[in-house]
């Protein structure tokens, strides 16, 4: 039996926890052990029936599309990571052109050239900025 | 979901669309727990459709969503404590109007199908 219930729990380690999947689980756990009881009573050796049972029960995709997992799931991670990322691209091309404004300033001061750079920089934040648009 | 017909496995989408009419035909009939629902389609069947019980769990939940079936908490009168189901006055609407949409849908199927060999 224990068996059944580390099945069980590797079925459904992918749902978000709370006590909705506490629920199911508790109910699915019981069904299932009374399915293997019902299979030994009929003649079947404890390891069959619950090889059977977890044969049975087949595959949890599709459980996991009733309950909204997969997709909204993915979607919000996905979405932090272009916040992060769009984060990331200021910070980092502002230090860029900071050095360049720097070495501009310190060893040409007479030839104003840090624009272009600037300019080439730029396009990292843009990115994804647009990513986190698109991504909206 | 395995479905054996005539000895060949049948496409199984097509009783698919049909299983929440027939889980709530069972829920009509009385209040039942999970696996009972799995062995009664088993045994009405004579084994020919077997629900997975992934399925049948997707089915429950869609059901108590749209509100369809209710679940409460048995007592040992009944047989434990097991979560139970029973079919709510929409679902009982809407397996009324689902037996009327399968009635003409077996007409129209049958106009084409029906006699062939």
């Amino acid at each position: 039996m224990k068996k059944l219930k580390n099945h069980v729990d590797e079925l459904f380690k992918d749902i978000p926890e709370g006590e909705q999947k506490i629920a199911i689980k508790q109910e699915v756990l019981e069904n299932l052990e009374e399915k293997v009881w019902d299979l030994i009573e009929r003649g079947k050796e404890e390891e069959d029936a619950i090889n059977k049972a977890i044969v049975d029960f087949g595959d949890i995709e599709e459980f996991k599309k009733e309950f909204g997992v997969n997709q909204s799931e993915k979607q919000t991670v996905k979405k932090n990571m272009t916040k992060i990322n769009l984060g990331y691209s200021i910070w980092g091309s502002s230090l860029i052109i900071a050095l360049f404004v720097f070495i501009n300033f310190y060893y040409t001061p007479e030839n104003i050239w840090f624009v272009y750079p600037t300019f080439a920089v730029l396009w990292w934040p843009l990115t994804m900025y647009f990513k986190l648009q698109r991504a909206k | 979901m395995k479905v054996q017909g005539c000895g060949n496995l049948i496409r199984s989408d097509i009783i698919r669309g049909h299983l929440d009419s027939i889980i709530l035909r069972l829920f009509l009939e009385k209040d039942r727990y999970g696996y009972e629902i799995s062995k009664e389609i088993s045994l009405r069947t004579d084994n020919q459709f077997q629900i997975k019980e992934a399925t049948l769990y997707a089915v429950f939940q869609r059901l108590e969503k749209k509100e369809l079936i209710e679940s409460y908490v048995g007592s040992v009168s009944q047989g434990g404590k097991r979560k139970y189901y029973r079919i709510t006055m929409l679902g009982k609407a809407y397996l009324s109007e689902m037996v009327t949409e399968w009635k003409e849908l077996k007409e129209i199927i049958d106009l084409f199908l029906e006699g062939l060999k």
